[in-house]
This record gives C-alpha cells, structure tokens and sequence, in this order.
C-alpha cells in the first residue's frame, strides 16, 4: 500500500465533514428546537439559547401536561391543540399496519420466491415480470381507482384496507430479492431432499428458510419501513384521529395553527424513533445484500 | 395428498399474483375509464370521451406542472448521480467516522418523506427558519430570507430536500458497484502510470456504468413521481413554483374531487413515466445490464 498524500487526506476528511453536517444536523436541529421555548425560537432577532431548555413538551405529549408557557396571562399562546397528543396513537396504528404487512411479505414473499427461484410452471417467467413491472405504474395514477375498490368494500379508515396496499406495494421487490437469495442457495441441497421424497413446502420450510433467514428478516423489515412511512395512501383512507397514521398526523400537525414549533418538533422527535431503531438493520442488510453482489450492476 | 411440482409452484406464487393483479389491472383498467368520464362524488358518471384529456392538456396549468417536474428532474437526477459517485468514492476512502457515516446516512432515506419536508421546513421557514437565524447570528444577511415564498428559492428548497432524502441509497448503490470494480485494473493503471483522474476516468467510470444507468433510472421516477416532500414543505406554492404533476394531480382528484380530471392527469403521468424509462433503457449499452454472473 502506497501512503496516502496528504491532500487526498484533506479532501477526504473535508467532504467528510460536509456530509455529516448536510445529513446530521437537521436531525439536531430537532432535538434542540423541542427542547427550547417556543418564545426563544420565534423572537427575532434569535434569542434561541435566552433560557433554560425543558422537557415540557415531550411531557404534554405523553401525559397531557400542559407547559407552563401556555398558563402564564399574556402568553404567546393560549390555545393549546391536543392534537400532539394523538402522536402515541399514531405510532401504534403505523406500527400495528407495518406489522402485519411484514408478516404478509415474509410469509407470501417465501413463498412466491421459492417458486421462482426453483419450480418450473406454466407462464412462470411472464408472471414474474409482471409482478415486477407493477411497480413502475405511479402510486398517485392509481390512488384514485384503490380510493373507490377500498370505498366499495367499506374499508375506509380500516387497518386492513391500509395492510391490503401496502402489501401490494411491496410484494414485488419482496419477491425479487427472495427470488435473488434463493437461486443463491446450492441447488443439491434441495436436489438432495427431494431424493429423500421432501415436497417443496417442506424444503422451502426446513431448508430453504432457514438457511435464507437473515436476507428473509432484512427484506420483511424493508417492507415494515415501507408501510410504516407511507403518506399517500393512508391521508384518505384514514379519517378519523383514532385510525391515523404516523405520517398523516405529523402532515397534519404541520397545518395545525396552533401547534407550536417546539411542540412540533418534539412529535418529529418521538416519531423518529421508532424508524431508526429499525432503520440500523434494515440498512445493514441492505449494504450486505448490494456489496455480497446479490444485486449486480 | 401429493402435487406435482408445476402446480406446487403455481399454489405458491398464487398469493402474490392474485393480490398484485387485482390490485394492478381493475386500477389501471378503472382509471381509464374514469378518465373518459365526468366522475365525481356528487354528480353521476357521464361518458365524455377525450374531453379531459383536452381540458387537462389545454389547460395552462397542466403545461406549467409538466415543465416544473421537468425542471425538476433534469436538475436533480444529474445533482444526485454527481454526488452520489463523489460520496461513494468518498466512503470507500478509510477515514475515521467512515462507519459511522455509513451507518448514519441511513437517517434521511429512512425517514417518511413527509417528516424530513417538515424537519426542512423549519430549516428554511421564512420568519423563524434555523436557517435564517443561522445566518443571521453569525452576520450574513441583515434581514431574514424569505425561502418558502420566493418561486426560486422555494423551488431549491425542494431540491435540497429532495437530494438529502434519496442520496443515501444512491451513494450506496454506487458503492456496491465500486467496490465491485476489479482491485487488480487500479493496479495495472498505477503500473503504467495514469493518474488519480485517468484511473477515474478510465476504470472507474465504465466500470461502475451499468450501476448509475440504474440509480438515474430510478431516481427519474422517483423525482417525476415524488409527492409528499411537496406536500409538506411548499404545498406547490408559492403560487405553483413548486406545483409538480403529481401534487397538481391530487388536488385535481382530493381536493376538487374532479376524479376525471384526476385519472386522465395520472394515466399521461403514467405514460410519460413510461416514455422517459424506453428512453433511458434505450440509452444503455447492450449486455450491460445482463451480465454473466460469475
């Protein structure tokens, strides 16, 4: 290995920097604007860091408290929405859709990909494609047509009508990056069992998944992440506060007049969490699957 | 009970089929015809034949919209291709902080895209922004920007937001594809004495081709396609600076209810999705997708 100059090293260290700063510090900016006065945020010139921070807004959020600011006579604010404080709810809603539309890909995906990475059947290649394909048609050409098939079967502000397309939405690339893993796997083993006399539901249960488990883990939660942020779909199939979801209540947080900026901020932060928990191992399979060349340019 | 394989096979992707063909071809077959109806919620549904088309492609509005994604486009995929090569070089360099960034960088991409437009919308708000009172405190400006509601500025708005959301997985994507390029090639350029440029020029670039022919394919789609950035930071404002086809199409069919109006303006969105992918996939060398695996 040759040494590094140390101009590559500038550079490098330099772009390096910048990227964080582009990529991190709204991020911070987050959490400091939840932390400070609303009062402090808005004066200009900016008087951010005049007083003390607090945690009296992720208090509202969670127990209703209302923060002081909105008690004093003469206030900025004396309307206080509660709308915030459907953040919990709406986190749970997203969580509970994303969940089941994980499971439908885990189960259906296996499935379907086994099928296509081993079984030969009558128009296999034709369907694949098409699956596949479905996914170019733009979501809002047909947000219309899914608006009146859910109107239709009374699935309006329902979580099956969200799991229904949201599924739909992400089965293709399940499917694809099954297919992928699983032609990956040395066909012997199977060629192996099915000398043995093993149908193909019990190779694919008691070989195939197991030896796929950590690429079937990481597509499902590709999928979760999918259905946990989707907005479209979910502002008009949701109607009422209880069904909303995680993205629709933020939108509509950020319409909402009397919703201050701190408090904003705050619903931001306590919506966050739950994606970047989930976002580490999703993008750690995601680089491993691209880099091991599962995905070949 | 015993199956034969073949139809073992069509059982098992039967789940998938059905579910993706219900949900592809009534839509798709339903928004045709919608779009040759006057369809709407308080009106019954009358046969007009082309005449949404012609009120939509009449219309100044929808030029004003197919040129602002166009705009859009042209100028974010390039900015997107450009920095996604410059950071994957980036990340292939050892630094230290370089997992950390790699880990990191999942952040943005991961967000719902409505948030990260809220998270920038207070960064560039015109009253309060961070941005303003950034620049301000450390002696910039001397009265604040007013970023949202100027027609250029708002629309570079929606631009950096746009890039900061879907830069993560284009620098990952290229990334994958450099560290696929030989190790072996680098060294022969080294031996003969090309430099830091020419290597790029010469091994580099084609090699990781095929990979940014991809990554601009699909973050055209994702650039003509994207909605809830809009929808969160500018509501296509000011005026219709930041109206793309997309937005102006869910307010044609959520907030006029025009549903006609609506499918017609998503199935020409459709079709010129349709046509800038042939154009593209056109463009690529042949065999360069399909490449022999090892």
């Amino acid at each position: 290995m040759s040494k590094r100059s140390p101009l590559r090293r500038v550079v490098t260290y330099g772009g390096a920097l910048l990227l964080a700063l582009f990529w991190f510090a709204p991020f911070v900016l987050v959490v400091v604007g939840s932390v400070l006065p609303e009062v402090n945020l808005v004066s200009f010139p900016p008087t951010w860091f005049a007083d003390p921070p607090n945690l009296q807004t992720y208090d509202y959020i969670f127990t209703g408290k209302i923060p002081e600011s909105f008690e004093q006579r003469g206030a900025l604010r004396s309307m206080i929405s509660n709308e915030v404080r459907d953040v919990p709810r709406a986190i749970l809603n997203s969580l509970v859709v994303a969940t089941a539309v994980m499971v439908i890909n885990l189960i259906f995906g296996s499935l379907a990909a086994y099928a296509y990475a081993r079984i030969r059947f009558p128009a296999r290649a034709a369907s694949f494609n098409f699956v596949l394909m479905s996914r170019l048609i733009p979501t809002v050409a047909i947000a219309v047509p899914y608006y009146l098939i859910v109107q239709t079967f009374g699935g309006i502000n329902t979580y099956w009508a969200l799991i229904a397309i949201y599924s739909v939405l992400t089965l293709p690339f399940t499917t694809l990056v099954l297919t992928l893993y699983f032609r990956g796997i040395p066909e012997e083993i199977d060629e192996a069992a099915r000398v043995e006399g093993a149908s193909p539901w019990r190779i694919l249960r008691d070989i195939t998944i197991p030896l796929a488990l950590p690429s079937i883990i990481g597509a499902g939660l590709f999928a979760f992440m999918l259905a946990y942020s989707e907005f479209l779909f979910a502002l008009f199939i949701t109607t009422t506060r209880e069904r909303r979801t995680l993205p629709v209540i933020l939108g509509s947080l950020s319409a909402n007049t009397d919703v201050t900026w701190n408090m904003l901020m705050a619903s931001i932060a306590v919506g966050t969490l739950p994606t970047l928990l989930l976002a580490i191992p999703v993008w750690r399979f995601m680089v491993r699957g691209l880099t091991s060349g599962a995905v070949r340019g | 009970m015993t199956l034969s394989p073949s139809s073992a096979g069509i059982l098992m992707a039967a789940p998938v089929l059905v579910l993706v063909a219900v949900f592809t071809l009534y839509p798709v077959g339903r928004a045709l015809y919608q779009s040759m109806h006057i369809e709407s919620p308080i009106f019954p549904s009358r046969f007009v034949g082309l005449q949404n088309y012609q009120n939509v492609l009449g219309g100044r509005y929808f030029t004003d919209a197919a040129w602002t994604t166009l705009r859009f486009a042209a100028v974010t995929v390039p900015l997107l291709v450009a920095l996604g090569v410059l950071t994957a070089l980036l990340l292939n360099e050892s630094f230290v902080g370089n997992t950390l960034l790699r880990v990191g960088m999942i952040l943005p991409w991961a967000l719902p895209a409505t948030v990260a437009g809220l998270i920038w919308k207070w960064v560039f708000l015109d009253s309060w922004g961070a941005l303003n009172a950034g620049l301000y405190t450390a002696g910039f400006i001397d009265n604040y920007v007013a970023w949202l509601t100027t027609p250029r500025l708002a629309q570079m708005a929606v631009i950096v937001v746009f890039i900061w959301t879907q830069l993560p997985l284009t620098a990952v994507f290229l990334l994958a594809a450099l560290q696929a390029v030989p190790a072996e090639l680098y060294d022969a350029a080294a031996v003969d004495g090309a430099g830091v440029f020419g290597r790029f020029w010469n091994i580099t670039l084609p090699g990781i081709r095929p990979m940014l022919v991809i990554v601009a394919l699909y973050e055209t789609l994702m650039a003509i396609t994207n909605f809830d950035i809009v929808y969160a930071l500018t509501q296509g404002g000011p005026g219709t600076a930041t109206t793309m086809l997309t937005y102006f199409t869910w307010v044609e069919s959520f907030k006029k209810l025009d549903f006609g109006v609506g499918s017609a303006l998503a199935v020409l969105i459709a079709l010129g999705s349709l046509v800038v992918i042939l154009i593209l996939v056109r463009a690529i060398p042949k065999g360069a997708l399909v490449e022999e695996r090892a």
